[in-house]
């Protein structure tokens, strides 16, 4: 499982980005997407197009954690939405390994190496990291997301930090990788 | 006993100049905002001097009637020449009895004087000294529209001092 | 750049005093997760004590006490500093609600914490929400969100009133009243100012929380002394069109 996690503003601007690895079942925490390493762009690309039900959503569903709200098959891609009270959205990718049997054909398909790596995780693991709509995979999405939660009001509770400013701070990546690691 | 009657208090800055005046009671004769202010700058002009005639040797305080105290009556006899409180400054007059008012005076720390007239034969005034410096310190000093030394126009000061003193007598 | 700013003024600190000189990548495991990214390479130092702002608790609120004296002085040199090069009564009130602003959409996001992570009890108010409280998504209960929560986050105690205008016209326009606002509490309005109320910066706090919630809203503080309460303020809220027409498309479809 690879996962692209982003922070927008409530304006929609980006202000911090991460891309990371399952850390469960014996995987290294390395993200391996199923695009090319020049395609990067397409995980912002499939989050950002998630923004139109996002906002749909954020209407109808009055908590924080809007769960899994967006796929995008081609890419197989799941989005997850955390909305926090003042605006700022938290948008979580997560993406399976591609299979080797359903990989091989595809033009966006990665290296067969990625491929069978991922399987042999997968094979050795349970499936609740596999699958993204798991009530399992719901659950570890969200206590993901409060730690992000937590560590995001530290940051906006900073005399030094505006609403919509990028998030530059080393100690707040660390605290997302960790959260990443202990619950993905 | 504890509450005096509080016929008048007055506020000087440290130039000598009057920025508050207030009758609470009546009982003492009218004086016109002039007079107030001739007061305020004779006060300011004659405590300065009865600080700088505060006696050095350990005397006895001379008690005639309207009695110019010095800090502390209590004179620790150390040495010849002191202070009657060696270490404590000099504060020049505190207190001026007469038979039909008493005048006491508080001195900050920057030099802004409360003089309050109350009853002489009413008990002790510092609790009311006291409850005026804390409401001038709360509702003057904490208002972003008081400016220093001037004239003190403020209207939550004037509600809280009116409504404590009227509890209390 | 949140926390650097603080992080560089204790470096000179912690660096002379530490007695473990080390080259700059091994002393970079402060972090419970050693290895965990390249960007820990740059030139991050933690404070001596090497608690981050992101290793306290943001919970710790249940007997810290801030000294009223302090805050009417900050406040006071807020007001004087607003008033400095201002045009006329509505331009200070205006600073101040701009002052205030900020502080509401941070007040949101810590208000929310509390009250997801303190059991449900402590902060969920008696009339608005369940032990999750959810964000809201109609103006009802954001204003309860404001008259109890967000009052007792602020000032230990629930807003005096919650109205709504009576007049047909403003179905837009919505009241708190605070019977003796905090703020207030040391400050004269000298006599010329009179339509000033300060409060205008708790007004600016408000705007911020809706805002936040996505309410678009001006918020305004006005002057309503009674005997009884003589700095009695009305905070007058006004919600924009774009929020009237979303209360009515949701009320059809039927979400509270």
């Amino acid at each position: 499982m690879s996962y692209y996690f982003t922070i927008l503003s409530p304006t929609d601007t980006p202000i911090f980005n991460i891309a990371f690895g399952t850390s469960k079942g014996g995987g290294d925490g390395i993200a391996r997407f199923r695009f090319p390493d020049t395609a990067q762009y397409m995980n912002q690309f499939i989050i950002h197009s998630s923004l139109d039900i996002l906002e749909e959503a954020q209407w109808t569903n009055g908590g924080m954690y809007l769960k899994h709200i967006d796929t995008y098959p081609p890419a197989s891609a799941y989005i997850s939405a955390f909305l926090t009270p003042s605006g700022a959205r938290f948008l979580l990718l997560h993406q399976p390994p591609q299979l080797p049997s359903s990989g091989s054909s595809s033009a966006l398909g990665a290296s067969s190496l990625l491929g069978s790596s991922g399987s042999t995780t997968r094979a050795s693991s349970s499936s609740v990291a596999a699958n993204p709509t798991s009530p399992q995979t719901e659950e570890a999405v969200r206590q993901f997301m409060s730690e992000v939660y937590e560590s995001f009001v530290k940051t906006a509770m900073s005399p030094f930090y505006k609403q919509g400013m990028e998030i530059r701070s080393p100690v707040f990546r660390s605290k997302i990788t960790a959260a990443g690691k202990k619950w993905l | 006993m504890c509450a005096p009657t509080v016929f008048s208090l007055i506020v000087i800055n440290k130039a000598g100049g009057l920025i508050y005046q207030r009758e609470f009671q009546p009982g003492l004769r009218k004086l016109s905002t002039n007079d107030y202010l001739v007061l305020a700058g004779t006060f300011h002009g004659v405590h300065a001097i009865t600080r700088t005639i505060t006696p050095k040797l350990p005397l006895a305080p001379p008690s005639s009637s309207p009695a110019v105290s010095s800090p502390g009556n209590t004179a620790p006899a150390t040495s010849g020449y002191s202070y009657p409180n060696p270490g404590v400054p000099t504060s020049g007059l505190e207190f001026l009895e007469t038979d039909k008012f008493r005048l006491t005076c508080f001195q900050t720390l920057t030099g802004t004087k409360f003089l309050l007239f109350t009853d002489p034969l009413t008990g002790s005034v510092d609790t009311v000294m006291n409850k005026i410096y804390e409401l001038y310190a709360d509702y003057v000093m904490k208002n972003p529209f008081y400016q220093l030394e001037m004239p003190v126009r403020c209207e939550a000061f004037d509600r809280h001092l009116g409504a404590w003193l009227r509890g209390r007598t | 750049m949140a926390a650097p700013p603080r992080h560089v003024s204790m470096l000179s600190i912690s660096n002379s005093n530490a007695g473990t000189p080390q080259s700059a990548s091994s002393d970079k495991p402060q972090t419970p997760q050693p290895p965990s990214t390249p960007q820990q390479a740059s030139g991050l130092r933690v404070p001596s004590n090497r608690k981050t702002i992101y290793d306290r608790h943001l919970n710790r609120s249940r007997n810290a006490e801030l000294s009223r004296a302090s805050f009417a002085y900050l406040f006071a040199e807020m007001v004087t500093y607003a008033q400095r090069r201002v045009t006329g009564i509505q331009d200070l009130e205006k600073r101040l609600n701009e002052q205030g602003y900020p502080l509401g959409l941070r007040l949101l996001d810590l208000l929310f914490y509390r009250s997801t992570s303190t059991s449900s009890s402590a902060l969920s108010s008696s009339s608005t929400s369940s032990s999750p409280p959810n964000r809201p998504l109609r103006i009802l209960p954001l204003l309860h969100l404001i008259h109890g929560p967000l009052w007792r986050l602020l000032f230990q105690r629930s807003a005096d009133a919650l109205e709504h205008s009576v007049s047909p016209d403003t179905p837009n326009e919505y009241m708190i009243t605070d019977n003796d606002p905090l703020v207030n509490t040391y400050i004269s309005v000298p006599r010329e100012m009179n339509m000033l109320n300060c409060a205008a910066y708790i007004a600016g706090v408000i705007e911020g929380v809706c805002d936040g919630c996505g309410f678009e809203a001006k918020v305004s503080a006005h002057n309503q002394p009674t005997e009884m309460w003589p700095s009695r303020t009305v905070f007058l809220l006004r919600f924009g069109d774009s929020v009237m027409e979303r209360e009515k498309v949701l009320e059809r479809a039927g979400i509270k």
